[in-house]
């Protein structure tokens, strides 16, 4: 990936923190092919504030065990390498996902829903890809998809009620086209930088870059940018958007290339990610007040 | 004010005066509006999938997920407050069932959600007397029980009645 420092708003993306050592190490095992849960468990068992929360999430009331669970193996192998993805990176860039988004008339968590919302669709997604595909990096692409929005949205505040108007008359494509007229970049682009200053595992470097055009993508890449851009919008039709953009984008219906989904399969993706969004929430929220 | 929050695959009714029934950012997802204005009396469902088949389990723990779980027990909450059992004197309104840009047949469950809605409500031989549905908006909905007067709100394009 071409290393550009130049980018205009290079300075302002440099000030955000970066993700803490086990974050980044995490997202590269999680981005290995041939990686396994094993993995995942030997990065948790290092640390012992981790191995704690994972135990008290896991025993959490959102997951309504019969018995109690007090290995850390058990604990992982029950909710599964996505839930501790979301832990870390809900404790390490909370700041991004937390924040309200007063660019698109956004709240205080619209961004960490949508986000957990999409990572679980996507990896729903993943499974009717026609050829193998990771659905734990899935997971984790869906997850990061946007954290450009955080970037952007200081640079869009008072735009909303333009760039709606300017979809509804067709001057503006889609929402993303309207970022660029109102402030000159778009928040695919700023999530690509910040990705670069993250240092992100380059698959989800090209998911945060083209969710919004999948088929700019690089060819290898596609299955995943693909899952991640249906994720998202199957994240808005639920209702699980970030305010003023909601639904403003566009299906690429070239996902057909990669995917084979029957109408009743895709509501069936619909419900599954819902049960299983709906305990992660929960659980990962009450973490976070501890 | 009492206000009465739904979340997606919830419903609820009230015969409060004061009440205020809401639900949130209606994508593709409908929500059945009913007012009895002889009674003050109103019931909304937030409904996100057609058939529970796809999925039994949910269905249980949340019904209203479900326009065939789901439309029945509306009326059943309905009838528990006083309304007519099948629905007679009911002012029905949907909302929602929009799409996202470019949207194509499979990916338009907003659509289907609201194909399989006016299916069941025309087995019972009721329709609705307004609609705001499809588009490619989001919509926040609320009905006040002492009014009836139902609300719809989408961000960045203000509120307005239905
Ligand atoms: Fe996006
Ligand atoms: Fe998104």
């Amino acid at each position: 990936m071409k290393e550009k420092t130049d980018h205009p708003l290079h300075q302002e993306i440099a000030k955000i923190a970066v993700l803490s050592p086990n974050a980044s190490r995490l997202l590269e095992i999680n981005s290995k092919p041939d990686h396994s849960l094993n993995d995942i468990i030997q990065l948790v068992k290092f640390d012992a504030a981790l191995t704690a929360k994972t135990l008290r999430i896991v025993n959490s009331a959102a997951f309504n065990l019969l018995q109690p669970i007090n290995s850390i193996d058990r604990a992982i192998s029950f909710l599964g390498e996505r839930m501790i993805v979301g832990m870390v990176i809900a404790e390490s860039a909370g700041e991004v996902f937390q924040k309200g988004l007063p660019g698109y008339e956004s709240y205080p968590g619209d961004l960490w829903r949508h986000d957990l919302f999409t990572a679980f669709a996507s990896r729903e997604v993943a499974k009717y890809a026609k050829e193998e595909l990771e659905k734990e990096l899935a997971f984790t692409a869906g997850l990061l998809h946007d954290i450009g929005k955080f970037v952007i949205s200081s640079h869009l505040e008072g735009t909303a009620e333009k760039a709606v108007k300017v979809i509804d008359s067709g001057e503006a494509s889609d929402y993303l086209n309207a970022e660029v007229q109102f402030s000159g970049h778009h928040h695919a682009e700023l999530g690509f930088e910040l990705a670069k200053h993250w240092k992100l595992p380059e698959a989800i470097q090209e998911v945060i870059r083209y969710h919004h055009e999948p088929s700019k993508a690089l060819e290898c890449y596609k299955p995943l940018v693909y899952a991640v851009h249906l994720g998202d919008i199957l994240a808005m039709m639920s209702g699980h958007a970030t305010g003023s953009d909601a639904l403003q984008y566009h299906l690429d219906g070239a996902y057909e290339d990669y995917y084979v989904i029957s109408p009743v399969e895709l509501t069936k993706i619909i419900a599954d990610t819902e049960t299983q969004f709906r305990p992660a929430l929960t659980s990962l929220d009450n973490s976070q007040e501890n | 004010m009492s206000d009465i929050v739904l979340g997606i695959g919830d419903f609820g009714v009230s015969n409060d005066p004061n009440a205020t029934i809401k639900t949130f950012a209606l994508g593709s997802c409908v929500a059945v509006v009913l007012f009895n204005p002889a009674l003050h009396a109103a019931g909304m469902i937030h409904i996100a999938l057609p058939e529970m088949k796809v999925n039994p389990t949910r269905a249980k723990e949340r019904p209203g997920f479900f326009a065939d779980s789901g439309l029945p027990l509306l009326f059943g909450a309905m009838a528990r407050i006083g309304c007519d059992k099948k629905g007679k004197g009911l002012k029905i309104k949907l909302i929602g069932g929009a799409s996202i840009m470019d949207n194509n047949e499979i990916f338009n469950i907003g659509k289907r959600n609201l194909i399989a809605i006016k299916k069941l409500l025309w087995a019972q031989g009721l329709g609705a007397v307004a609609e705001e549905v499809g588009g490619t908006i989001s919509r926040t909905v609320s009905i006040h029980v002492g009014t009836g007067e139902v609300r719809i709100f989408s961000p960045a394009r203000g509120t307005w009645t239905l």
